[in-house]
């Protein structure tokens, strides 16, 4: 029997995502990913000031504002010939790897976590943990009192198969109250190297605008700390639980085959990333050539001309565009379909094999999992990954901060070039992110952001090949259309963020 | 107005059920339904225009009222696009169950597409209309962040889907409904807890004459600033990490009001001129709206010293 079904708006992600799906005797045949919101980023950068740009582009996004700015920063170094100091270099490391690992943990405990866990139990709790003797008297006492939005916004969840085992269900609640916790410590990690968090201040080309003290650096080091008995000791064994739990997730959420992933986190002046770059395209990797990313249009809602590189990109809206679904252009790579982000950042490093750090620390992931590589290409292996990358980058963050030299220049000055034109390559938590500029008379002529969202929630392209959820989802079983929490699970695992997708 | 507590409730409580011939036995639910209201337990409605999700973001960094507490004490939070459990018309109906019943706190994130309502969409709704139907059965509109409280970048100069603030698309709709704006990009946590926790408890905050609450918005960035002593002095800064007043880079403090400089954001830990960064204007009602307004002031000329500065 086919049936369509839609999932809009999927909640618990960044922004406005729809997604429609058509089922053949319960499983996925088809899906369209519908990016449901617009506000035209590109054009109103035009004629702007180029320094306005590292703050206007991190407003794109909330939850990956660090990741846009250095994007921007870097794509503005490259038009104006400069290099940071080593302390900005540090600087800027720093703060986009405690956005990651902030962004981690938030997806996993806080917008994923309820695909998993059921809430409603904490009413049966009869230990004595404050912290879920209050969850549970709040929980009895609404839906004791019944109102319209009783345990909002927790609940309603699907009447679906949640976690049985109570011990793991309840340890998981009570991790998502730490995270909280946990995830402000890693944008107060942040906020002491950029001023404030979300939308950081001190992000410019040239480095960082902030100083350097001991006193910081000790900071940081506590914080630091904090997270890091989060990750190793509750936030890598939930994955590692919850796969236990849903062993059929390992295969669901199958990727389009091709992963891309750009430099990131330079260990020295002259680039040399912790991960790096690569396009791994049908097991094979191969550099990355950024000659080769277009963007389609023919079933976005923009009249500009399919096909066209970021340098030359246009993006003139057309809400009424005949055939379109979606507000997200269809970026290629080469004509094909790339998944972007942790996994394809780890899996890169994996088949480049020279950091041997990460190399081993998959291969550690793995025995714990109990799985073979191959496994990683799924949900859980998507979120596994995350888990991973964050334990990396908090060995990497205590590195780097004793690197970190006191009073020793954050900055170099710089001059605007009446005409130049730069671009940026960096990851985003979720995945590989490209900013270009191009400045004439001063002012920004052309400004155009290819997004990791952009990649894996991307509609059909010209030659009608679907995005890389669009084909994940082909397959899942989905056994109750009004509550088609398998096909949520798989979404959520790409960590979907759609104001960055559309902008 | 006095903070009620449960005594005066149940007092209060007990003369109207008499005079609704109910009888003394229904008074402490009466009680219930009084202190549900007036003590934050009316619902608050979140709802997401064209927005980054920075001040939903931001509101999880709130502390010592944490998002854990804030969520299962200080408010009854029914719907919020990136926290809720529901899914797919599982969320829509909870958000229409929760507009049916009315009498909840609107808070709006996000500006509105008028020129172009298939800009932002909530299920198979534009958002515009889901925020008439909701504005209509609110009993109060909290805007919050510089989007919602005057357009931001979605407004900008150029901008494509003539995006508006919630309080001019509630004057163009006719509603009367109180709002209330909380600006910045994003807003401070402490703003918005600290605005919702005394609507819910004490009623209307003092507002200025944009809407603003008077306890975060009363004085200029450069009244409080950590560098005040140096623009006294004529010390200026002429390039980034310079140390000194940061006026001649641009930055907005004399024009933006926002409490940033002694309240520090992420829990007292710095603030962009704390950390050498000048003030961009991210409260103030201009943001981001001119192109030929820009952030900061190195692309070609500095600004001229200030008046009365030589």
């Amino acid at each position: 029997m086919k049936e369509t079904i839609s999932v809009s708006p999927v909640t618990r992600i960044e922004g406005h995502l729809g997604v429609k799906i058509e089922t053949d005797n319960g499983r996925v045949t088809s899906a369209h990913v519908v990016g449901e919101m617009f506000r035209g980023f590109e054009q109103i950068l035009r004629g702007r000031d180029p320094l306005d740009a590292q703050q206007v582009t991190q407003r794109i996004c909330g939850v990956c504002p660090v990741e846009h700015g250095i994007a921007s920063v870097l794509a503005q170094d490259a038009a104006y010939g400069i290099t940071p100091p080593p302390n900005g270099r540090l600087l800027r490391n720093l703060a986009q790897a405690a956005n990651f690992i902030t962004s981690h943990i938030t997806h996993f405990y806080l917008l994923s976590g309820l695909d998993f866990v059921d809430v409603a139990q904490v009413t049966t709790y009869t230990g004595n943990d404050p912290a879920l003797v209050a969850l549970r008297d709040w929980a009895k006492s609404e839906l004791a009192n019944n109102t319209v939005s009783a345990g909002g916004p927790f609940l309603p969840q699907f009447p679906a198969q949640l976690i049985r085992d109570p011990a793991l269900n309840l340890g998981i609640l009570r991790h998502y109250l730490e995270a909280i916790a946990v995830r402000r410590d890693g944008h107060k990690l942040g906020a002491l190297f950029l001023g404030k968090l979300p939308h950081a201040a001190t992000l410019i080309p040239g480095g960082v605008t902030e100083k350097v003290s001991a006193i910081q650096i000790a900071a940081a080091r506590a914080l630091l700390e904090r997270i890091r008995i989060f990750v190793e000791q509750v936030y890598l064994p939930d994955v590692v639980a919850v796969a236990g739990a849903f062993p059929a997730y390992f295969d669901l959420g199958r990727s389009c085959g091709n992963f891309l992933a750009y430099d990131v986190f330079p260990e020295t002046d002259t680039g040399s990333p912790f991960l790096p770059a690569g396009a791994l395209i049908g097991g094979r990797l191969q550099r990355v050539d950024a000659a080769a990313i277009a963007e389609d249009v023919r079933y976005s809602w923009y009249s500009s001309a399919s096909g066209r590189r970021p340098t030359e990109g246009e993006t003139v809206a057309d809400p009424h565009k005949s055939g379109a679904y979606s507000w997200l252009k269809a970026p290629r790579y080469s004509g094909k379909p790339m998944e972007v982000g942790t996994l394809a950042r780890l899996l890169v490093a994996y088949h480049d094999g020279r950091n041997t750090t990460v190399k081993s620390a998959i291969d550690g992931l793995l025995k714990a999992l109990g799985r073979p590589a191959a496994a990683l290409d799924s949900v859980l292996g998507r979120h596994a990954a995350r888990a991973l990358e964050s334990k990396l980058l908090v060995e990497c963050c205590a590195r780097w901060l004793d690197q970190l030299v006191p009073d020793q220049p954050t900055s170099v000055d710089f001059k605007i070039p009446a005409t130049a034109s730069g671009m940026g390559l960096t990851e985003a938590a979720r995945g590989a992110l490209g900013h270009w500029i191009e400045i004439k008379d001063h002012k920004i002529a052309n400004y155009q952001c290819v997004v990791p969202t952009t990649w894996n929630c991307s509609p059909r392209d010209d030659r009608d090949q679907p995005g890389p959820l669009e084909q994940s989802l082909v397959g899942t079983p989905v056994a109750d259309p009004a509550a088609p929490i398998e096909a949520a699970r798989v979404i959520r695992s790409f960590d979907p963020c759609l104001a960055c997708a559309v902008h | 107005m006095e903070p009620m507590t449960r005594r005066s409730f149940l007092t209060l409580s007990l003369r109207l059920a008499t005079v609704m011939g109910l009888g003394a036995s229904a008074a402490p639910a009466l009680a219930d339904a009084l202190e549900r209201i007036v003590r934050g337990r009316a619902p608050t409605l979140w709802l997401q225009g064209q927005c980054c999700s920075g001040c939903s973001v931001s509101l999880l960094d709130s502390e010592p009222v944490g998002a854990d507490a804030l969520l299962t004490r200080d408010i009854a939070l029914a719907f919020h696009q990136t926290l809720s459990g529901a899914t797919g018309h599982q969320a829509v109906e909870t958000v229409d169950r929760a507009i049916a019943a009315g009498g909840f706190l609107l808070v709006v994130e996000g500006s509105v597409p008028m020129d172009m309502p298939q800009a932002c969409f909530f299920g198979e709704e534009a958002f515009g209309s889901q925020l008439l139907r909701a504005a209509r059965a609110a009993k109060a509109v909290v805007a919050v962040g510089t989007c919602a409280t005057s357009g931001g970048i979605p407004a900008a100069e150029g901008n494509p889907t003539g995006a508006i603030s919630v309080p001019e698309f509630l004057r163009r709709s006719g509603l009367s409904v109180p709002c209330i704006s909380i600006p910045g990009c994003p807003a401070h946590p402490d703003w918005i807890v600290g605005t919702l926790t005394h609507v819910l408890g004490f009623g209307l905050p003092p507002l200025d004459d944009r809407g603003r609450p008077k306890a975060f918005f009363d004085k200029l960035v450069h009244d409080q600033c950590p560098r005040f002593a140096d623009y006294e002095r004529e010390v200026f800064a002429e390039k980034f990490s310079d140390d000194g007043c940061l006026f001649r880079l641009g930055c907005a403090g004399p024009i933006t009001k926002a409490d940033c400089n002694l309240r520090l954001w992420n829990g007292g830990t710095s603030s962009c001129i704390k950390a050498g960064a000048p003030c961009i204007g991210c409260a103030w009602e201009g943001f981001a709206a001119k192109r030929d307004f820009p952030f900061y002031l190195k692309n070609g000329q500095l600004q001229p010293k200030p008046k009365g500065h030589a």
